[in-house]
């Protein structure tokens, strides 16, 4: 987790970042939403079948399987304005891992999910897709450290 | 008077970069379109699904036009073909009016209507929702995944339809030919086929392939032009449509020169 004073800090140090790991970054931001066009499992699906060539019908099973172990099977159709913040933010996600040895940055990830008070639904979701990522990097406000279980006065 | 010589070559800068920047990003979205890479399953996933909004759900409006554009014209022709007594000439006039000048026209401006607005919204729209960009920082080549499959659709659905047009026009001749002269079908086909000039179909081909791309091409660039208010959308769509008028008028005439010098 990195935690910054201000917002110029931060987009700084994130610019710098995804610059870095430019090849591998899965990003989960609001700066960066879901093709409104596309249902959810094309958005997830984009990433293989673009960058490995993978078919549709291989994109489409390994999405679904990916969406069943979040429990959000229901989504695969839906679009993004239909999503609430949490299914949102899984499916921002799920793009974000099925990157090959993703590098995965969640950039203030509660200004998507505006709804939450603390990052334990955020946490429960990283574990359960743990074993597809190689990294994961938190980007957010030092006042937002109490939110991660982080204590205010600890360091980054 | 110095100020209207000042607009007039500002007009005339502005046209020139623009159709020099135009035939720039057209060059190189045609150069990719020979490019392997190109061509993955995320970009066949959005060629089938274009061509099915382009080619498959225009169908039902496509043909009720086609055929009733083909009886109206098929009517006029044998009635003046039958008043002036002229009737060597109908060959020559289905195939060389009506296959070649009247349906890629006519086609070209039921898919611009349709389809090059539709685009010109949708690249405007995803540029203001920073889509784009997101397609660029999961590392996907705009023009592979986004711009190769919609104007490689807009070539192929304009030349399929175009043909269709013509056959539909055609058919509608046969059944207006033995109603009006009483000729029998094989001798109406082999008067058509007399009529018909290879030439003339390869530049009917290149022509509808010419409007294919370029009416698909524009709206991706004039999408790409919209800021990032949804102000801009309406601005990016309007200038769009007004630019590819203009340039189905200058491929028509172009094809026209070709043809006829």
């Amino acid at each position: 987790m990195r935690f910054f004073e201000s917002e110029e800090e931060l987009q700084e140090k994130l610019r710098d970042f995804i610059a870095a790991h430019k090849a591998r970054l899965g990003l989960v931001s609001s700066e960066a939403p879901l093709i409104s066009n596309l249902p959810v499992w094309s958005n997830i699906a984009l990433i293989p079948q673009y960058h490995q060539n993978m078919s549709w019908h291989d994109a489409r099973t390994q999405i679904d399987r990916l969406l069943h172990r979040l429990g959000m099977a229901s989504i695969a159709e839906k679009r993004n304005p239909a999503l609430t913040r949490e299914e949102r933010f899984c499916a921002m996600l799920l793009r974000a891992v099925v990157v090959r040895e993703a590098v995965v940055v969640l950039d203030k990830p509660f200004s998507i999910l505006t709804n939450l008070r603390d990052g334990n639904f955020l946490m429960h979701l990283l574990d359960k897709v743990d074993d597809l990522i190689a990294e994961a990097h938190i980007f957010d406000y030092s006042w937002a450290k109490e939110r991660y279980g982080v204590a205010a006065d600890a360091e980054d | 008077m110095i100020s209207a010589i000042d607009s007039i070559g500002r007009f005339t800068l502005d046209t020139y970069s623009s159709v020099g920047s135009t035939l720039s990003f057209a060059a190189r979205v045609f150069l990719r379109m020979f490019r392997r890479r190109a061509y993955n399953s995320a970009s066949m996933t959005v060629f089938i699904s274009q061509i099915y909004f382009t080619s498959v759900q225009i169908l039902p409006l496509f043909l009720f036009v086609a055929v009733i554009f083909g009886a109206m014209v098929n009517g006029m022709v044998f009635q003046f073909i039958k008043t002036i007594g002229q009737t060597d000439y109908l060959g020559r006039l289905l195939m060389g009016f009506v296959v070649t000048e009247i349906s890629p026209f006519i086609t070209v401006l039921l898919v611009a209507l349709r389809s090059s607005s539709a685009i010109n919204a949708e690249i405007a729209v995803m540029k203001v929702n920073h889509e784009l960009s997101t397609l660029e920082i999961f590392n996907i080549d705009l023009i592979d995944y986004l711009f190769v499959p919609r104007v490689l659709n807009g070539i192929v659905s304009m030349v399929l339809l175009s043909s269709l047009f013509s056959l539909a026009v055609i058919s509608i001749g046969l059944f207006v030919s033995s109603v009006v002269f009483g000729t029998a079908a094989d001798a109406y086909i082999d008067t058509l086929l007399r009529s018909a000039s290879p030439l003339d179909m390869i530049i009917v081909w290149f022509k509808c392939a010419a409007f294919g791309f370029f009416i698909t091409l524009i709206p991706i660039i004039l999408g790409m032009n919209a800021s990032q208010e949804m102000t801009s959308i309406p601005v990016a769509v309007l200038n769009g449509m007004v630019k590819v008028f203009s340039a189905i008028i200058i491929i028509e005439v172009l094809s026209s020169i070709v043809r006829f010098i």
